[in-house]
């Protein structure tokens, strides 16, 4: 809104009138983004005339809330000598669709000028609110035409019940810019394409999780979308090179791609995409598992913004994806780089990394089983970048390694150890002092004892005094670090009151003890009955509950601890099948957070 | 510190008005005026025609208590549609000020190109707006409804799905 577009709107004076207002020429004429809405000036000078003081002479407002007139007394209300572009300044403000759909109807301006804010996006979170925007949107003699003026649509709360006849009814509208389908299964290629042909406004599309859409909708989003910049084809897994080759040539201007599980494309579309799209953000190839060195390559050559890597499971590449990169080479832009189960990694490529990618913030080398301490000494030079390490099952690695990253990288927010065996006490004491750390994942560190604990509990250094006593620590897992006990939880707990999250399962401390477990969620649906018995999670309220009830009777919950096994076998006969099953399994290591989030939160998830 | 430069303005009804040049330069357009007409305009009166002296008096007061705020991060370009309404403490005392006061500085703060005075005013009307039904929004800003009552009739029907929340 630059001032000097409308600067008659403010200065005073008597103005000519104007042609009469067509209101179906309003409606048109408004389709454009709200941002940018046509000056609409007529209307101004309409009320001007219309407005007549003495019809609403009833109304006393007018007298308590406008001072005396002034040389430029329009004899007008105030609010009326806004132009429209303040007007709608005033509706963007608005945050409800509620509160804009009564602007609506106050009068034919302010209807105007809040019609595009509230068809923006129009609600269809249920389905009562989709047929009722979907008959307005239908019906040829309304009032405005709707069509035009929907942006936004986003159907994945409607899921299941969406399908192919469902979006039909939206291919009128020619100018959204996102579409959101996630979930949304029953829809077909068909479907897709009613939506998206003729849809040249296109920004960004999610169709992840519509797993019978095939290369056939897609050629129709390349022929069609040319101006997308965002594709979110998760679990798209019919989708071929033949389609993705085609969108990569024909969407240049493509800054995010998600191809999570399409498990069909391989190094032909990577190429496509590293060739044709040169301002690439952030690619996701989880899972693509035909997806080899040289695509890696080519795509990091031509990156240069890339700002997020994600390839786990892209179970080809090995180190020559990134020793073969052109020297010296720079990406300056990565942040993120995710190489989950990349086996075929070695120190030496993890060091090629950390040289070329300086300012990477999240690294995730999960499952990276051939990593040794080298490649943990090449990460400590991301200094205070690095803020996420997840090295789950990088088995070699020793406290050596965690010295020196403790002592590098201490703004490490979260880390991630799970099954790093050969840690003791000693490490998880130093990351302990870590000042900024919120998440520590430890699951299956088998040697880790209650010293470890309490020294996560104790207060940090350098702190405010006022802060001293509180620790940051919002999840904690522990799941199999069975030789913690009750003492060092109990600590952690009080001095953690951001705790939301512990997990205990498989510690023998905990999951036998009924009294505790009471505090658990549920385990989840899919889990077998040992790793039911086994399972052991607090969050949320629970962790408040458990550290209620251990607060409330420290003396008698700690009295059972030396002789907890006997005990519990004598009196909870019950639980002696589940004594015995809990030594057995050390591969079942089933942790316990589907919900985590993160993705790779879950350090021992079991590999599916 | 050398003493802070001062430049003059001069209101829609020819009042002069003094004000350290860091203050006026809240504005973009007296900014950009500055730079444009360079030494010149220290000495003579910066016209703002648009503006009278009342209004012109209250938005600097308002530059004068935001002198040093930050400026703003340009995010909102992307996403315009901002939904909080909050205002801080000083502003919202700073707007209580009667409807024709009001809508002055909002068109002048557009005119002089002060984005987060604007952003402040736009959010004081609409929380006057917020929970209220159009009869009750236009009784608090004496609109007159234009609407025959089909025309508000089909108008609801079309926009029901926004009824609810």
């Amino acid at each position: 809104m630059h001032p000097m577009q409308m600067p008659h709107a403010v200065s005073g004076g008597p103005r000519p009138p104007m042609l009469e207002h067509s209101e179906s020429q309003s409606a048109s004429s408004s389709a454009s983004s709200p941002e940018q809405v046509a000056y609409d000036e007529t209307d101004f000078f309409q009320l001007q005339r219309n407005d007549s003081q003495s019809s609403i002479g009833a109304l006393s407002l007018r007298d308590i809330t406008m001072s005396p007139p002034s040389e430029r007394d329009y004899r007008l209300t105030p609010i009326s000598r806004l132009p429209p572009e303040l007007l709608i300044g005033v509706f963007t403000k608005l945050g409800s669709s509620h509160d804009l759909m009564n602007c609506m109807l106050v009068s034919k301006k302010w209807s105007r000028n809040s019609v595009d804010l509230l068809w923006h996006r129009p609600l269809c979170n249920t389905w009562n609110h989709l047929e009722s925007v979907v008959a307005s949107i239908g019906n040829p003699k309304s009032y405005y035409t709707y069509s035009e003026l929907v942006k936004r649509l986003n159907l994945s709360s409607l899921t299941a019940e969406v399908s192919d006849g469902t979006v039909e009814a939206f291919q009128s509208c020619k100018r959204i810019e996102r579409l959101t389908l996630t979930g949304c299964r029953k829809l077909t290629d068909q479907g897709v394409m009613s939506l998206v042909e003729g849809s040249r406004s296109l920004l960004a599309l999610d169709i992840s999780g519509l797993d019978s859409v095939t290369d056939h909708a897609l050629r129709a989003v390349a022929r069609n979308c040319s101006r997308l910049q965002g594709l979110n084809i998760t679990e798209c897994s019919r989708v071929t090179d033949e389609s993705l080759v085609a969108l990569a040539m024909s969407c240049r201007y493509l800054k995010r791609l998600k191809l999570n599980n399409c498990t069909l494309v391989t190094d032909e579309s990577i190429a496509a995409v590293a060739n044709n799209c040169p301002s690439m953000l952030e690619i996701d190839l989880h899972n693509c598992r035909l997806v080899t060195d040289q695509a890696i390559t080519s795509l990091l050559a031509c990156g240069r913004h890339l700002r997020e890597l994600r390839m786990n499971h892209c179970k080809l590449v090995s180190d020559r994806a990134f020793l073969d990169l052109p020297k010296p080479f720079n990406l300056e832009s990565l942040r993120i780089l995710d190489l989950t189960g990349c086996e075929q990694l070695h120190d030496e490529a993890v060091e090629k990394i950390i040289d070329t990618a300086p300012r990477l913030r999240n690294l995730v080398l999960a499952k990276c089983k051939e990593i040794t301490d080298r490649a943990v000494f090449a990460i400590t030079k991301l200094g205070k970048n690095l803020h996420y390490i997840h090295l789950g099952h990088c088995g070699r690695i020793t406290d050596d390694a965690v010295k020196e990253l403790v002592k590098c990288c201490n703004r490490i927010r979260y880390i991630d150890l799970a099954c790093c065996t050969a840690l003791t006490d000693t490490s998880v004491t130093l990351l302990a002092g870590l000042p900024k750390l919120r998440r520590i994942g430890l699951v299956k560190c088998n040697d880790i004892t209650d010293r470890s604990i309490l020294a996560l509990a104790k207060t940090k250094p350098g702190r405010p005094p006022k802060l001293q006593t509180l620790s940051l620590l919002e999840r904690v897992h522990l799941s199999y670090c069975t030789r913690l006990t009750l003492q060092g939880i109990h600590a952690l707990l009080n001095q953690c009151p951001k705790l939301t999250h512990l997990s205990l399962t498989g510690v023998s401390a905990f999951y036998l003890r009924e009294d505790l477990t009471n505090f658990c969620r549920p385990a989840p649906e899919e889990f077998t009955d040992h790793q039911r018995n086994v399972f052991c999670v607090f969050s949320g309220e629970g962790v408040n509950r458990l550290r209620n009830y251990l607060n409330d009777d420290p003396t008698g919950i700690y009295d059972t601890e030396s002789t907890m096994y006997d005990d519990h076998e004598l009196v909870d006969g019950d639980n002696d099948h589940q004594v015995g099953s809990l030594r057995i399994n050390d591969d079942d290591d089933v942790d316990d957070d589907p919900d985590g989030g993160d993705g790779s939160d879950d350090g021992a998830q079991a590999e599916g | 510190m050398s003493a802070p430069s001062m430049i003059k303005l001069q209101s829609s009804d020819a009042a002069e008005i003094t004000v350290e040049r860091e203050i006026a330069e809240r504005s973009v357009l007296i900014k950009n005026m500055m730079e444009d007409v360079g030494e010149q305009a220290f000495s003579e009166a910066i016209p703002i025609p648009n503006v009278n002296e009342a209004v012109l008096n209250k938005v600097i007061e308002w530059c004068t208590h935001h002198r040093a705020d930050p400026p703003s991060t340009n995010d909102d370009d992307s996403d315009s549609r901002k939904k909080t309404t909050d205002i801080e403490e000083w502003d919202q005392k700073f707007m209580q000020v009667d409807q024709e006061m009001l809508f002055e500085i909002i068109l002048a703060a557009n005119y002089l190109d002060i984005k987060p005075l604007l952003d402040v005013g736009c959010k004081t009307v609409a929380n006057m707006i917020k929970g209220k039904s159009p009869e009750e929004i236009r009784k608090t800003f004496n609109i007159q409804n234009d609407f025959t009552p089909e025309e508000e009739d089909q108008i609801r029907r079309e926009n029901e799905w926004a009824e609810d929340r």
